[in-house]
């Protein structure tokens, strides 16, 4: 069950258990304002990844990753693979 | 489980959002949806359902309130992501003055 350090990792991670099984991988974000922090997980009930960050930088990032997933999950199959090897 | 359209599921989430600004988490959960609207059979009858590809299932707590969406093409992930973006803005800033004087400091 990793924590990752780097966004950089833990996105490329993400992406490839996203691939391996789309059916079965969910994101789950949480965000404390009371706390300020943000945390992500990708998991598909096996492996399970996860990001924590308080840094507004990051935010950016994670509702990019975010939108990315969701595009990949709204268009056909064949298309979301040819993506990733073109 | 409500179950919103994708107008009324943005209203509620900056509702959810603004409701646990001083205590409380949100979370929000996203994942791809093959339009099942029965369970899984366990044997005997086949499955004589079709799955769809293109739908994915948006959820959203506050610990008591759920609620929920189903999001196919044309996509809403443009108001979805302004809407994370203005309201996740309790971080830390990068803090880059302080920087700036630790540098100006050693020289």
């Amino acid at each position: 069950m990793p924590h990752y350090q780097s966004w950089e990792e833990f996105s490329r991670a993400a992406e490839k258990l996203y691939l391996t099984d789309p059916m079965k991988v969910r994101v789950v974000l949480k965000y404390r304002h009371c706390d300020g922090n943000l945390c992500v997980k990708v998991t598909d009930d096996a492996v399970c990844l996860q990001y924590k960050t308080d840094q507004a930088q990051d935010v950016k990032k994670i509702e990019k990753l975010q939108g990315k997933l969701m595009r990949f999950m709204v268009s056909k199959e064949s298309h979301s693979m040819t993506m990733e090897t073109d | 489980m409500v179950l919103l359209e994708n107008d009324s599921f943005l209203t509620e989430l900056t509702r959810l959002f603004q409701k646990c600004r001083t205590t409380g988490s949100v979370y929000i959960t996203l994942k791809k949806y093959d339009g099942r609207t029965k369970p899984v059979p366990r044997k005997g009858n086949p499955e004589t359902f079709e799955p769809v590809d293109n739908k994915c299932l948006i959820r959203a707590t506050d610990g008591k309130k759920k609620i929920s969406t189903v999001v196919s093409p044309p996509l809403l992930d443009l108001a979805y992501s302004n809407l994370l973006r203005a309201h996740i803005d309790g971080l830390k800033k990068k803090d880059k003055k302080s920087k700036s004087k630790k540098t100006k400091a050693t020289q």
